[in-house]
């Protein structure tokens, strides 16, 4: 389409200056409105233009082909699925070992009863829909408390490079680790395993297989400083023991993230089947909540419209006393959002920007 | 701590204690132990069984070939909400969620071949003469025959075949590749005889005829299918977010960004002047009358 003609322009700017719209004039805005352009933004001729751009993986007509393997060739000479997430992932064909140590801990991942996946996935599958809606939802509840992959790696990786940069011991860093984290979910340390032997057991196959690393070695040091430290009974749990096989294996805290979130997804499919077979569908407005589990104000009449005014109060504050005061009184407000005060990190400061495409 | 599950529901897939978790009567720790697989593990998920070895092999292969693809739906949709850096499983969910009635429909495929080999069974038909009803009455009302034909690889899908010759190479041939097969001769006669150009099996009607011979229902395949894209989906998101620019719409970079204002073509009604509130009555009534609106409802 591009811009509308100039002579266009100006009189759709001219017609809509002279009637006025709302405060689209004022001359505290930092524009001229009466000076814009229509239509969209001719094509850029002066850069390459826009291609998807991908280092993982690339097609065309008769080959798909994955950090430069084409995936078909790989499976005809016997490589699977858990290979080809080395390849993508890591750009590497894994050992044996490294294969077989990846399936291990994909099989521990993928169950685990009615926890938060499968209920999601089940909540989900209520409400008669696709099976794959069901597998998405499963995934969006993996996050920085329940497997908090992503949190609990890169911690990891940044007391190990603390302890590399300022020559600590394994054990003082972890010591450090163990102060600093408040033993938070994402510590991979804690009582859920006392009587469970999965995660000693995953470790002591990873060291048996040869591909225990700088990570496993870490996490036992944490485990140590955390009992110390506590004094109570505590031990690496399923995301201590799965996090730091898996960055053993060499997988970033973001690919563990993605790669046993989706795994459990697998298991979350089982549960929509399930959940359809079993169930029965959910209609809007169907499910009850009883009021011995509310305890919001009491039932108070709501007053007529032409009270408004008499019974509203305006959230707008004068002064930074006023608005502490009224900030803290909405914390009593539970749903308000006023007791949730968290960081919204954007992953690409970290990142190097790829420049690609000049003509 | 608390330990109450978040769902009260009966289940016959898996039972958790503090001792241990239980996945169809198996300890998920003594499968691991025991050297089974991940492949085996999802027969046992789905089928409450452990797979023959032969088995175990078709599913290594399915899921391998299957897991990439480049740009797809999936991938692009990975990618397109990863530009808005949220949580990375936000990216994930959704690019399994791309998978519908077009984009590996897995479950369809599956539905239709259970459809009709029932439909054998019950008019004592041959499986071959089946595949033809079922060619005929699909092209007959002009519906898609699932499993056919992929828009990217046109001349045939680099998977597909060989997931064919593999299954019959490792002796797992039933009833559903010779079903398979059979759509696939029926497929192209006709398509030949009304004069149209060849269209190749796709990955999905291999992929899933072999999901369903060694026993998966198409549910179960379809979250075979679906989910395992979603480990490359992530791969191609996490490169974006890690090496790309958030928002995909820089005028800084030298090439055109996913989003840049230039990218978008306008096709919708020209512009015009908002009415104001004390004219809006009548040039509502007025829109209203003329219909000229319609033309864009969707």
């Amino acid at each position: 389409m591009g811009y509308l003609e100039k002579d266009k322009t100006d009189a759709l700017n001219q017609l809509k200056k002279e009637r006025g719209i709302g405060n689209l004039a004022s001359d505290k805005n930092p524009f001229d409105y009466h000076d814009r352009e229509y239509g969209t933004m001719p094509q850029d001729t002066n850069r390459a233009p826009f291609q998807w751009v991908s280092e993982v993986a690339y097609k065309n007509t008769h080959r798909i082909v994955a950090r430069g393997y084409d995936t078909t060739e790989l499976m005809e000479e016997g490589y699977g699925m858990i290979d080809v997430l080395f390849v993508d992932y890591q750009a590497r064909i894994p050992s044996l070992e490294e294969e077989q140590m990846a399936s291990y801990v994909m099989i521990i991942m993928l169950e685990d009863g009615l926890s938060a996946p499968a209920a999601i996935s089940r909540i989900v599958a209520k409400s008669k829909t696709f099976l794959t809606q069901a597998c998405g939802a499963s995934i969006m509840s993996f996050g920085h408390a329940f497997g908090a992959y992503s949190t609990f790696g890169n911690r990891m990786d940044s007391y190990l490079k603390k302890m590399e940069q300022e020559n600590l011991s394994l054990e003082e860093v972890a010591k450090q680790l163990v102060a600093e984290s408040e033993y938070d979910e994402a510590l991979g340390i804690s009582d859920l395993m006392l009587q469970d032997p999965t995660a000693d057991k995953m470790i002591a196959r990873a060291e048996k297989l040869g591909v225990a690393g700088i990570n496993i070695k870490f996490i036992k040091a944490i485990e140590k400083a955390a009992q110390e430290k506590s004094g109570e009974s505590l031990k690496i749990d399923l995301l201590g023991a799965t996090g730091a096989v898996m960055q053993d294996l060499g997988f970033t805290p973001e690919a563990t993230w993605a790669i046993l979130s989706i795994t459990r997804s697998f298991g979350a499919g089982a549960h929509y089947i399930e959940e359809v077979e079993r169930g029965k569908f959910s209609r809007l407005g169907e499910d009850l909540s009883p009021k011995e589990n509310y305890d919001g104000p009491e039932d108070r009449p709501v007053p007529p419209i032409g009270d408004r005014e008499k019974f509203a109060k305006a959230a707008v504050c004068k002064t930074p006393q006023e608005w502490a005061e009224r900030f803290e009184s909405m914390k009593q407000v539970r749903g308000s959002g006023f007791s949730i005060n968290e960081e919204v990190k954007d992953p690409s400061k970290s990142s190097g920007i790829n420049k690609v495409g000049k003509l | 701590m608390s330990r109450e599950p978040t769902l009260d529901r009966k289940t016959a897939i898996s039972y958790k204690t503090e001792e241990k978790t239980v996945m169809r009567g198996y300890n998920l720790s003594d499968l691991a132990e025991e050297g089974y697989s991940f492949y085996d593990a999802l027969f046992v998920l789905f089928q409450s069984r452990i797979p023959t070895k032969k088995e175990e092999k078709m599913l290594k292969y399915e899921m391998g070939v299957f897991l990439e693809h480049s740009m797809s739906p999936s991938a692009v949709g990975a990618i397109g909400v990863s530009a808005g850096r949220p949580n990375l499983p936000v990216c994930i969910a959704a690019a399994v969620s791309t998978f519908g009635g077009v984009h590996g429909p897995g479950a369809a495929h599956g539905y239709m071949l259970n459809k009709y080999l029932k439909r054998a069974a019950e008019e004592g038909k041959t499986v071959d003469e089946m595949a033809k009803i079922l060619v005929d009455e699909y092209m007959d009302a002009g519906k898609p025959v699932m499993g056919m034909g992929q828009p990217q690889h046109i001349d045939s899908d680099p998977r597909a075949e060989p997931i064919h010759l593999k299954q019959e190479e490792i002796e797992l041939e039933g009833v559903y590749l010779e079903f398979q097969r059979a759509v696939e001769k029926y497929f192209h006669a006709r398509r030949k005889k009304d004069g149209r150009s060849y269209v190749g099996v796709n990955v999905v009607g291999s992929g899933n005829t072999a999901l369903m011979e060694i026993g998966f229902a198409p549910n179960a395949g379809w979250c075979l299918g679906s989910v395992v894209r979603g480990f490359s989906c992530a791969a191609h998101a996490l490169y974006n977010m890690k090496k790309g620019r958030a928002w995909g719409a820089s005028r800084n970079e030298p090439m055109v960004q996913m989003i840049d204002l230039s990218m978008i073509k306008y096709i919708g009604p020209e512009d015009r002047i908002v009415p104001s509130q004390d004219e809006r009555q009548e040039y509502a009534k007025k829109q209203k009358e003329e219909g000229e609106y319609k033309k864009w409802v969707i």
